[in-house]
């Protein structure tokens, strides 16, 4: 053997570990999951070629197009609320002053707590006899109290407003690291041609933001899409389907109503799904990132 | 004037600052009422304001009675620190080899696992089971291990890829010299100098592990095997008339650990994610 070939299969045996388990865990299932979702199949009986039905089926699925809706609903919000918050947090955070360090660690906390945890946390807060709706009788507010998570009209809402208290401080970090690698020159330089602080804003830290912008609509989306352990723990994804996920809607039909090719329709759809919309996405914000 | 301005400025600061720590209170209100609600008697558990009359642990031993929460302590902990392991082993060799060998076979291969990270995990929950199934591996904690590891692989080989890039190749070229062949090389030299990427990638990988609750609902059925979420999630389920206090106790007990490592990793934790994800 020549010292090149030697050489390749060196290589070879060292990335050979990290590909065997990829493939046996992320590609062949994938592969299997596309044959299954042209199939009725429960998993013990074998699997019944029915061409496009399960994708036919979601389209009069109605929990599942409530599933989707709700999905959508958590990404816009996401995008539209926290996003804008969690940049504003990050500036604020920025500066320097004595309580900075109390305060990153604050806004972080909920993050490195499990969804698992703070869904029990919050479900007990929201629950009728709860802290909130006793908060709210003392203060005066009593008519305002209600059954947040047991009302259809309420429990959507208010799952969205725990993903947004949750995910906050991860975003602000992203956003704080994106900041502090904007060189402080480029600020005097602006405030020397009489920028003022709004310009600087527009015209200096926005732009050079964009690749923290990225990541950060990139991980709402992702995560807003495969929401999953909130309302499963909170509200199992009731009262009716009124806070079913996508990903919940699948679980559910898989392991709970055996119809495997169904659920695994959906997932197929969920991901062509994510591909096309965080493609979009890379090639809006990608477009306006700067390079210093 | 100038004066004016910098007193009107800094107390325009001060209040944003006020503003922020009132704010940053209410953000951490729910965790901090978790923790005090877990000792307080079931009497004031629900009093929103009220610090524990007494140090109650009654809530703790009932946890304790109905589960066992050492071995799931154990289970957690082993699944952890076997998938950091071995996504640490795979994905520095992986990347190392990315980062040194030209040939397009292994340039290909990177992107064979970037394109993978859009696969998410739901479309292919079903034939994973299956397979753990047939192999006898389901029920156990080596399945979990391998699975979290598999889907660690794209974003830990990206980065060892990229820091593997930055170390000279002088080093190698005289520990070749010295006789040293490719694997003593990548072991005894380039694996010690990857080693901030290594502390970033535990960073970014203990934390979602731990607290996973969806493979462990889907691949551990077997109560012995059971890690801490999903004995959270398995008590609060048997607990019909939702008595909250034990449940806030094991919630405690599954959290504390990792708010323990939080606090003394914060920095290299900030500086992992600054890593990971905008220079990533």
């Amino acid at each position: 053997m020549n010292n090149r070939s030697r050489e390749w299969w060196t290589g070879f045996l060292f990335i050979l570990p990290a590909t065997i388990l990829f493939i046996a865990f992320v590609y062949y299932p994938f592969a299997q999951s596309i044959y299954y979702s042209f199939t009725e199949w429960d998993s013990i009986r074998p699997a019944k070629y029915i061409g496009l039905d399960n994708y036919a089926y979601l389209l009069e699925d109605s929990k599942m197009l409530r599933a989707g809706m709700n999905t959508l609903l958590v990404t816009v919000f996401g995008l539209a609320i926290q996003n804008p918050l969690s940049l504003l947090l990050a500036v604020l955070l920025n500066r320097s002053f004595r309580t900075r360090a109390f305060l990153r660690t604050a806004f972080y906390l909920p993050v490195i707590v499990s969804l698992v945890v703070t869904s029990i946390v919050w479900g007990s807060i929201l629950q009728y006899d709860g802290l909130l709706n006793g908060l709210l009788e003392r203060i005066g507010l009593a008519d305002w109290s209600r059954d947040w998570l047991g009302n259809s009209h309420t429990v959507f809402p208010t799952i969205i407003a725990m993903t947004q208290w949750q995910g906050l401080g991860y975003c602000a970090v992203i956003y704080l690291a994106g900041l502090q690698s904007i060189p402080q020159e480029l600020y005097e330089a602006a405030k020397i041609d009489g920028a003022n602080a709004g310009r600087r804003f527009m015209h200096v830290t926005l732009p050079l933001l964009m690749p923290a912008i990225t990541i950060v609509v990139f991980l709402t989306i992702i995560g807003g899409l495969k929401l999953f352990d909130i309302p499963y723990v909170m509200t199992g994804g009731g009262p009716g389907s009124s806070s079913y996920t996508i990903t919940l809607a699948i679980y559910n039909a898989a392991f709970r109503e055996n119809t495997y090719g169904y659920a695994i329709a959906a997932g197929i759809v969920l991901m062509i799904f994510i591909m096309i919309v965080t493609l979009i996405q890379l090639r809006i914000t990608r477009r306006r990132e700067v390079e210093i | 004037m100038d004066k004016l301005l910098s007193k009107r400025r800094d107390r325009v600061g001060l209040a944003s600052e006020v503003l922020l720590i009132l704010v940053a209170l209410l953000f951490l209100y729910p965790i901090l009422y978790l923790v005090l609600a877990s000792f307080k008697e079931p009497g004031q558990f629900y009093d929103p304001l009220a610090w524990p009359n007494s140090f109650y642990l009654g809530h703790y031993e009932k946890a304790f009675a109905k589960v066992n929460v050492m071995s799931g302590f154990m289970n957690t902990f082993a699944i952890s620190a076997g998938s950091i392991a071995l996504i640490i082993i795979v994905s520095s060799m992986a990347g190392y080899i990315i980062a040194r060998m030209p040939h397009k076979f292994f340039q290909l291969l990177f992107y064979f696992f970037i394109s993978g990270m859009v696969i998410p995990l739901q479309t292919g929950m079903i034939p994973i089971f299956k397979m753990g199934v047939a192999l006898h591996l389901i029920d156990t904690r080596s399945f979990m291990i391998l699975l979290y590891t598999a889907g660690a692989i794209p974003m830990a080989t990206f980065m060892y890829a990229g820091f593997t890039k930055s170390v000279p190749r002088e080093i190698e070229e005289s520990a070749s010299l010295d006789g040293y062949g490719r694997f003593r090389t990548y072991w005894l030299i380039i694996f010690p100098l990857l080693l901030p990427a290594t502390g970033t990638l535990i960073m970014l990988n203990i934390y979602g592990i731990w607290n996973d609750l969806f493979g462990p609902l889907l691949y551990l059925k077997d109560p012995a095997k059971m890690t801490l979420m999903a004995q959270v999630v398995q008590f609060k389920a048997n607990n019909q008339s939702i008595d909250y206090g034990p449940i806030f106790a094991l919630c405690v007990m599954a959290t504390l650990p990792l708010i323990i490592l939080f606090f003394f990793t914060q920095k290299y934790m900030m500086r992992g994610l600054i890593m990971g994800s905008v220079k990533g």
